[in-house]
């Protein structure tokens, strides 16, 4: 199985201080990843890179089958390729309706004229209600998306990442302040998105971690400590050793 | 279900669109009942003018309203725009009327004139005032109606076009924007204010309202025309507004306004957007100025100040930023009470020892307004409307009236 987004050797620093150090990472086209670290191991600092919202001092990302080089290209542009990311704190435009939001998340031509003679049309609008029944929204359509819960707020933004259609997932903490039931829902929507494209979930909560059931990479002072289960990764001493402290 | 989607027209979607273009239609035609060339005689001349300017600056509040309101760039350069559109089409007024004077002058010397005489002759009328007869490179086209028209529009729009697209490739935003913008208008009123810039420096254009060719037409009619003019360009100004608004557009520029960042990570090209508003606002801005201007009859670099592009953020900021109409409203409503007071339509208050002079005192209390309007009421005087259109059933857009199952519904409380 060839990698969809392959990282490879990839250095970052801030000030002197490296964030990224020598980082390599592969996942494939259909796969459910889980990215666990303790604070500053790197992990948004890692979705800033493959997302271009920093740009990496040394080493590669490549895109896709044609092998693309990710880091010369604008976070627009490698957006439209295909990376979608949800961050860590909720963020949707709490001025507009559920409805606005998700349309504008919408797979569509993202240039000023294209969008400024944009029509809805039924195929959009019957998109836009399936999603909305897979966040669990179906009846806050109209609704102001400030008005929602912070859990609704989440899927919300789940739910614009999943209307992007995007190749790669990356969700900073999808579960964060969220209840127990609402985890479990996330849980099945990530699942069921890993089904066809690639996700990479960066989570503290070793319950959720659990529960997604996938391949789990430790990252530590800015790179990879151990990968594999999450049984495999937790017998790891090292492991241990950096989350309960020297 | 999904065949059977359809999107409602837009005007049922914006119903302010229609509210706003009868309200402008009855204005227009009250003002033109009551002018004094249909005889009445009930609003002045000079009165039609300003009503015909104060459309023109509704205009360009809604400019304003697009680019800050809805975009989230609060320019301090916009009526600089307004200003050289006005500037283009001064050119034009001059040098036609200076031809039109100079030429039969010339037709009664022996040899009839060559052009170059003609040039020569309008530039001494036009430039004596700074001392030179030569005329400016940038009078090129200024004998060609169709080219300055087609500069009131190119100048404001090239201009923003190349400011903007170094500024926000830069990615500067927020208040260092501002202050940039404010510097590109600074610099430019300051150029303008030299005799080399070739637009007769401090002096500015003058005699605008004498508009060529209508040597018969009385000043009465040329101001009902300028007035209809304005409204025409203020209802389709309003028209386009709130079409680029209400649709992805709209949504995509109102989340570049709230979370730049989140709109790039959906895969917008951001910098596209803003310096595409940008732009389409410097025309819009240019057109109103263009209009104007030959109702105020002179045009000098003082317009220009950046202290006009405050007071248009000011006005918006009082009408109600966000909203199209709230613009509209803050622009007339301070335009048409600073005309009043300036006017002196206010009495002077006599205290003893010291007299409050409202020519004076008017900025104080626009600066009081503003201060009061920013803590209290930060959606301006489009808020005040809310307060009573609010007062009816509230639009729940069709969710339950209340947390009970079996509470009322919106279709029961005889919608």
């Amino acid at each position: 199985m060839s990698a969809l987004l392959e990282v490879s050797d990839v250095s970052v620093a801030f000030d002197g201080f490296k964030a990224i150090n020598h980082l390599s990472f592969s996942i494939g086209p259909a796969e459910l990843r889980a990215v666990i670290g303790p604070n500053g191991a790197g992990k948004t600092t890692f979705m800033d890179i493959v997302t271009g919202k920093t740009r990496p001092d040394s080493g590669q990302v490549l895109w896709g089958e044609m092998s693309r080089s990710l880091t010369r290209m604008s976070e627009a542009r490698i957006a439209r390729e295909g990376i979608g990311r949800k961050f860590q704190r909720p963020t949707v435009f709490e001025d507009q309706s559920v409805e606005e939001n998700l349309v504008m998340a919408l797979k569509a031509q993202r240039g000023p004229l294209a969008a400024m003679f944009y029509r809805r049309n039924g195929e959009d609008m019957a998109r836009v209600a399936e999603l909305a029944r897979e966040i669990r929204l179906e009846t806050h359509l109209p609704r102001i998306a400030g008005e929602l819960s912070h859990g609704q707020k989440q899927w919300l933004e789940i739910g614009m990442l999943l209307a992007q259609e995007p190749r790669l997932l990356l969700v900073d903490e999808p579960a964060a302040g969220m209840t127990p039931d609402e985890r479990a829902h996330t849980t099945d929507i990530l699942k069921e998105a890993a089904r066809t494209r690639a996700v990479v979930v960066v989570e503290h909560d070793m319950e959720f971690v659990r529960r997604l059931d996938c391949r789990v990479t430790v990252l530590h002072e800015g790179s990879v400590l151990a990968e594999g289960s999450l049984d495999h990764v937790t017998a790891n001493q090292r492991v241990i050793d950096v989350y309960l402290g020297r | 279900m999904a065949q059977g989607f359809r999107e409602r027209s837009f005007f049922a979607r914006n119903p302010h669109v229609l509210i706003f273009l009868a309200c402008l239609g009855v204005f227009t035609l009250a003002a033109t009942l009551m002018s004094e060339a249909m005889g009445t005689g009930a609003l002045s001349t000079s009165f039609t003018k300003i009503l015909g300017q104060t459309l023109c600056l509704c205009l360009v509040a809604i400019a304003m309203d697009l680019v800050w309101g809805f975009c989230g760039i609060l320019s301090l350069g916009h009526f600089a725009f307004f200003g050289l559109g006005g500037y283009m089409i001064g050119m034009w007024l001059m040098y036609e009327r200076t031809r039109l004077i100079v030429e039969p002058s010339l037709a009664g010397a022996a040899l009839p004139p060559t052009p170059q005489e003609i040039s020569d002759a309008i530039a001494g009328q036009i430039f004596g005032v700074v001392g030179t007869s030569e005329l400016p490179l940038v009078w090129s086209f200024a004998g060609s109606l169709p080219i300055q028209l087609a500069l009131v529009v190119l100048v404001p729009g090239l201009l923003a076009l190349v400011f903007g697209w170094l500024a926000f490739r830069s990615r500067v935003t927020g208040v260092y924007l501002s202050i940039l913008t404010q510097a590109m208008t600074l610099a430019l009123a300051l150029y303008l204010f030299q005799n080399e810039s070739g637009l007769r420096g401090n002096n500015g254009l003058s005699g605008l309202q004498n508009i060529p060719h209508a040597g018969g037409v009385s000043q009465a009619w040329i101001s009902l025309w300028f007035l209809w003019g304005s409204a025409l360009a203020l209802a389709l100004g309003y028209l386009l507004a709130a079409w680029i608004v209400s649709g992805k557009f709209g949504s995509v520029i109102r989340g570049i306004r709230d979370d730049e960042t989140r709109v790039r990570f959906l895969g917008y090209p951001v910098e596209v957007y803003k310096l595409f508003v940008f732009t389409l606002t410097a025309v819009i801005a240019g057109i109103a100025g263009a209009l104007y201007y030959p109702q105020a009859g002179i045009i000098n670099p003082a317009e220009l100040a950046p202290i006009a592009s405050i007071y248009l953020a000011v006005w918006v900021a009082i009408g109600g930023r966000g909203r199209i109409w709230g613009a509209v409203l803050g622009a007339a409503a301070v335009s048409l009470v600073s005309n009043w007071f300036t006017g002196g339509g206010a009495p002077d208050i006599r205290l003893p020892g010291y007299t409050i002079s409202w020519v004076n005192w008017w900025q104080v209390l626009l600066g009081l307004g503003f201060v009061l309007i920013t803590i209290f009421a930060p959606k301006g005087l489009a808020g005040l409307v809310d307060l009573i259109t609010q007062r009816r059933v509230p639009d729940r857009h069709g969710a339950d009236a209340g947390p009970d199952q079996s509470a009322l519904r919106e279709a029961e409380e005889g919608r």
